[in-house]
Protein backbone atom coordinates (compact mmCIF):
# COMPACT_ATOMS: atom_id res chain seq x y z
CA UNK A 1 0.00 0.00 0.00
CA UNK A 2 1.52 3.40 -0.77
CA UNK A 3 1.31 6.18 2.14
CA UNK A 4 -1.51 7.70 0.61
CA UNK A 5 -3.69 4.53 0.00
CA UNK A 6 -4.08 4.71 3.95
CA UNK A 7 -4.85 8.59 4.34
CA UNK A 8 -8.03 9.49 5.20
CA UNK A 9 -10.25 11.93 3.78
CA UNK A 10 -9.69 14.76 6.01
CA UNK A 11 -6.15 14.44 5.32
CA UNK A 12 -6.15 13.90 1.62
CA UNK A 13 -8.07 17.04 1.24
CA UNK A 14 -5.37 18.83 3.84
CA UNK A 15 -2.69 17.48 1.25
CA UNK A 16 -4.41 18.71 -1.79
CA UNK A 17 -5.55 21.95 -0.42
CA UNK A 18 -1.77 22.46 0.75
CA UNK A 19 -1.02 22.76 -3.09
CA UNK A 20 -3.69 25.36 -3.74
CA UNK A 21 -2.24 27.44 -0.67
CA UNK A 22 1.15 27.36 -1.95
CA UNK A 23 -0.29 28.25 -5.25
CA UNK A 24 -1.90 31.42 -3.79
CA UNK A 25 0.72 32.43 -2.32
CA UNK A 26 2.89 32.17 -4.78
CA UNK A 27 5.38 30.14 -3.56
CA UNK A 28 7.07 27.45 -5.17
CA UNK A 29 6.85 24.26 -3.60
CA UNK A 30 4.64 22.95 -0.96
CA UNK A 31 6.14 23.47 2.46
CA UNK A 32 5.39 22.26 5.73
CA UNK A 33 3.36 26.03 6.49
CA UNK A 34 0.96 25.36 3.27
CA UNK A 35 0.14 21.62 4.95
CA UNK A 36 -0.42 23.96 8.86
CA UNK A 37 -2.59 26.01 6.69
CA UNK A 38 -4.53 23.81 4.85
CA UNK A 39 -4.99 21.52 8.36
CA UNK A 40 -6.35 24.74 10.07
CA UNK A 41 -8.63 25.09 7.38
CA UNK A 42 -10.09 21.58 6.95
CA UNK A 43 -13.10 22.09 8.81
CA UNK A 44 -13.05 18.40 10.19
CA UNK A 45 -10.85 16.02 11.37
CA UNK A 46 -8.66 15.58 15.44
CA UNK A 47 -6.02 18.32 13.25
CA UNK A 48 -8.15 20.64 12.70
CA UNK A 49 -9.75 20.82 15.80
CA UNK A 50 -6.48 21.01 17.77
CA UNK A 51 -5.64 23.90 16.20
CA UNK A 52 -8.74 25.43 16.70
CA UNK A 53 -8.24 24.23 20.45
CA UNK A 54 -4.88 26.53 20.52
CA UNK A 55 -6.53 29.25 18.63
CA UNK A 56 -5.41 29.00 15.45
CA UNK A 57 -7.02 29.94 12.22
CA UNK A 58 -6.24 29.45 8.44
CA UNK A 59 -6.39 32.89 7.25
CA UNK A 60 -4.25 34.30 10.18
CA UNK A 61 -1.72 31.87 9.73
CA UNK A 62 -1.75 32.61 6.25
CA UNK A 63 -0.97 36.38 7.05
CA UNK A 64 2.09 35.31 8.95
CA UNK A 65 3.45 32.80 6.34
CA UNK A 66 2.65 34.96 3.58
CA UNK A 67 5.97 37.05 3.17
CA UNK A 68 8.16 34.64 4.71
CA UNK A 69 11.12 34.46 2.78
CA UNK A 70 12.76 31.53 1.31
CA UNK A 71 9.73 30.02 -0.09
CA UNK A 72 9.79 31.10 -3.95
CA UNK A 73 10.14 34.54 -4.85
CA UNK A 74 7.18 35.74 -3.44
CA UNK A 75 4.52 38.81 -4.86
CA UNK A 76 6.21 40.86 -7.94
CA UNK A 77 7.03 44.00 -7.04
CA UNK A 78 5.31 46.87 -8.91
CA UNK A 79 7.11 49.90 -6.94
CA UNK A 80 10.36 48.60 -7.79
CA UNK A 81 9.51 47.70 -11.56
CA UNK A 82 7.40 51.47 -11.66
CA UNK A 83 11.24 53.14 -11.10
CA UNK A 84 12.47 51.71 -14.26
CA UNK A 85 8.97 52.70 -16.26
CA UNK A 86 7.65 49.56 -16.63
CA UNK A 87 3.79 49.24 -15.64
CA UNK A 88 3.03 46.08 -13.49
CA UNK A 89 -0.80 46.63 -13.81
CA UNK A 90 -0.47 47.20 -17.54
CA UNK A 91 2.08 44.10 -18.03
CA UNK A 92 -0.75 42.06 -15.98
CA UNK A 93 -3.63 43.18 -17.72
CA UNK A 94 -2.05 41.73 -20.96
CA UNK A 95 -0.88 38.55 -19.93
CA UNK A 96 -4.41 37.95 -18.43
CA UNK A 97 -6.34 39.23 -21.54
CA UNK A 98 -4.08 35.78 -22.91
CA UNK A 99 -3.65 33.35 -20.41
CA UNK A 100 -6.54 33.99 -17.76
CA UNK A 101 -7.32 35.49 -14.52
CA UNK A 102 -4.10 34.98 -12.18
CA UNK A 103 -1.56 33.91 -14.92
CA UNK A 104 1.16 36.28 -14.07
CA UNK A 105 0.81 35.97 -9.96
CA UNK A 106 -0.07 32.25 -10.10
CA UNK A 107 1.37 31.06 -12.63
CA UNK A 108 -0.39 28.37 -14.99
CA UNK A 109 1.12 24.98 -13.53
CA UNK A 110 -1.81 23.40 -11.49
CA UNK A 111 1.09 21.23 -9.59
CA UNK A 112 3.56 22.98 -6.98
CA UNK A 113 6.41 19.63 -5.78
CA UNK A 114 6.54 19.07 -2.14
CA UNK A 115 9.53 20.07 -0.51
CA UNK A 116 11.85 18.12 1.40
CA UNK A 117 10.29 19.51 4.96
CA UNK A 118 6.68 18.83 3.47
CA UNK A 119 7.59 15.19 2.40
CA UNK A 120 9.65 14.54 5.47
CA UNK A 121 6.55 15.52 7.78
CA UNK A 122 4.23 13.38 5.71
CA UNK A 123 6.22 10.54 6.12
CA UNK A 124 6.42 11.16 9.61
CA UNK A 125 2.20 11.00 10.07
CA UNK A 126 2.95 7.75 8.71
CA UNK A 127 4.56 6.92 11.82
CA UNK A 128 3.12 8.50 14.10
CA UNK A 129 -0.08 6.47 13.13
CA UNK A 130 1.74 3.37 13.47
CA UNK A 131 2.76 4.24 16.90
CA UNK A 132 -0.88 4.66 17.60
CA UNK A 133 -1.62 1.17 16.11
CA UNK A 134 -3.66 3.32 13.34
CA UNK A 135 -3.93 1.52 10.09
CA UNK A 136 -4.90 5.14 8.60
CA UNK A 137 -3.58 8.53 8.80
CA UNK A 138 -5.82 10.97 9.38
CA UNK A 139 -5.92 14.96 9.86
CA UNK A 140 -4.23 14.90 13.70
CA UNK A 141 -1.44 12.26 12.28
CA UNK A 142 -0.44 14.87 9.41
CA UNK A 143 -0.61 17.02 12.58
CA UNK A 144 1.53 15.24 15.00
CA UNK A 145 4.15 14.47 12.11
CA UNK A 146 4.33 18.25 11.29
CA UNK A 147 5.12 18.47 14.82
CA UNK A 148 7.51 15.90 14.87
CA UNK A 149 9.45 17.33 11.83
CA UNK A 150 13.02 18.85 12.45
CA UNK A 151 13.06 22.03 14.10
CA UNK A 152 15.74 23.75 12.12
CA UNK A 153 13.79 23.66 8.74
CA UNK A 154 10.63 23.41 9.67
CA UNK A 155 8.71 26.42 9.09
CA UNK A 156 5.13 25.23 10.34
CA UNK A 157 7.14 24.81 13.85
CA UNK A 158 8.83 28.62 13.64
CA UNK A 159 5.04 29.88 12.45
CA UNK A 160 3.78 28.38 15.62
CA UNK A 161 6.06 29.30 18.24
CA UNK A 162 5.64 32.62 16.94
CA UNK A 163 1.79 32.84 17.06
CA UNK A 164 2.49 31.67 20.93
CA UNK A 165 1.27 27.99 20.45
CA UNK A 166 3.27 25.43 22.45
CA UNK A 167 4.47 22.50 20.03
CA UNK A 168 4.05 20.33 23.43
CA UNK A 169 1.07 20.79 24.55
CA UNK A 170 -0.58 21.06 21.05
CA UNK A 171 1.05 17.42 20.22
CA UNK A 172 -0.78 16.72 23.89
CA UNK A 173 -4.33 17.85 22.26
CA UNK A 174 -3.73 16.73 19.18
CA UNK A 175 -3.28 12.37 20.46
CA UNK A 176 -5.92 13.43 22.65
CA UNK A 177 -8.41 14.16 19.66
CA UNK A 178 -7.36 11.51 17.31
CA UNK A 179 -7.66 8.83 20.23
CA UNK A 180 -11.05 9.95 20.89
CA UNK A 181 -11.96 9.94 17.59
CA UNK A 182 -10.55 6.31 17.11
CA UNK A 183 -12.28 5.15 20.56
CA UNK B 1 -0.53 59.23 -11.05
CA UNK B 2 0.21 56.07 -9.19
CA UNK B 3 3.08 56.17 -6.49
CA UNK B 4 5.42 54.16 -8.69
CA UNK B 5 5.75 56.66 -11.04
CA UNK B 6 6.27 59.38 -8.05
CA UNK B 7 8.80 57.19 -7.14
CA UNK B 8 10.44 56.50 -10.83
CA UNK B 9 10.48 60.61 -10.70
CA UNK B 10 12.03 61.57 -7.60
CA UNK B 11 14.21 58.02 -7.28
CA UNK B 12 18.12 58.42 -7.81
CA UNK B 13 19.35 56.37 -10.66
CA UNK B 14 22.48 56.11 -8.64
CA UNK B 15 21.07 54.59 -5.54
CA UNK B 16 21.76 51.03 -5.56
CA UNK B 17 19.00 49.85 -3.23
CA UNK B 18 16.67 51.40 -5.69
CA UNK B 19 18.47 50.35 -9.06
CA UNK B 20 19.12 46.62 -7.70
CA UNK B 21 15.62 46.11 -6.10
CA UNK B 22 14.42 47.07 -9.90
CA UNK B 23 17.07 44.24 -11.03
CA UNK B 24 15.20 41.64 -9.21
CA UNK B 25 12.03 42.90 -9.51
CA UNK B 26 12.57 42.33 -13.40
CA UNK B 27 14.34 39.18 -13.32
CA UNK B 28 11.19 38.19 -11.20
CA UNK B 29 8.75 39.05 -14.02
CA UNK B 30 11.59 37.97 -16.25
CA UNK B 31 10.99 34.48 -15.05
CA UNK B 32 7.13 34.15 -14.47
CA UNK B 33 6.50 35.38 -18.10
CA UNK B 34 8.86 32.61 -19.13
CA UNK B 35 7.65 29.70 -17.77
CA UNK B 36 3.94 31.14 -19.17
CA UNK B 37 5.31 31.34 -22.58
CA UNK B 38 7.86 28.39 -22.24
CA UNK B 39 4.22 26.09 -21.19
CA UNK B 40 2.02 28.16 -23.57
CA UNK B 41 4.62 26.68 -26.37
CA UNK B 42 4.77 23.43 -24.92
CA UNK B 43 0.96 23.16 -25.65
CA UNK B 44 1.03 24.64 -28.71
CA UNK B 45 3.16 21.35 -29.55
CA UNK B 46 6.63 23.57 -29.46
CA UNK B 47 10.05 20.95 -29.10
CA UNK B 48 12.53 21.84 -26.34
CA UNK B 49 14.61 22.95 -28.88
CA UNK B 50 12.29 25.21 -30.84
CA UNK B 51 11.90 27.00 -28.18
CA UNK B 52 15.07 27.39 -26.62
CA UNK B 53 16.44 28.88 -30.32
CA UNK B 54 13.82 31.57 -29.71
CA UNK B 55 15.21 32.14 -25.89
CA UNK B 56 18.56 32.41 -27.41
CA UNK B 57 19.61 29.52 -25.18
CA UNK B 58 20.73 25.69 -25.12
CA UNK B 59 17.59 23.09 -24.93
CA UNK B 60 19.38 21.24 -22.21
CA UNK B 61 19.31 25.02 -20.20
CA UNK B 62 15.20 25.29 -20.94
CA UNK B 63 14.59 21.83 -20.86
CA UNK B 64 16.46 21.51 -16.94
CA UNK B 65 14.75 24.61 -16.02
CA UNK B 66 10.93 24.03 -17.55
CA UNK B 67 10.59 20.24 -17.89
CA UNK B 68 10.55 18.69 -13.83
CA UNK B 69 7.74 16.63 -13.73
CA UNK B 70 5.27 18.35 -10.61
CA UNK B 71 3.12 15.45 -9.97
CA UNK B 72 1.62 15.52 -6.60
CA UNK B 73 3.26 13.57 -4.04
CA UNK B 74 5.25 11.38 -6.97
CA UNK B 75 8.20 11.61 -8.16
CA UNK B 76 11.39 13.76 -7.17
Amino acid sequence: MTMFERFQRDARQTVVRAQEEARRLGHDRIDTVHLLIALAGQGDGAGAQALREHGLEAEALRERVRLMPGLGAGPLDGDALASIGIDLDEVRRAVEANFGSGALDQGRAKHRPFGAQAKKALELSLREAIALKHRHIGGGHVLLGLLRASGSDNAALRVLTDAGVDPAELRATATRLIRSDAA
Amino acid sequence: MNDGVKLAQEASSQDPAIGLRAVRALRHLTDRLEALQVGNARGLGWSWQEIAAVLGVSRQAVHKKHARGRLLGKGK
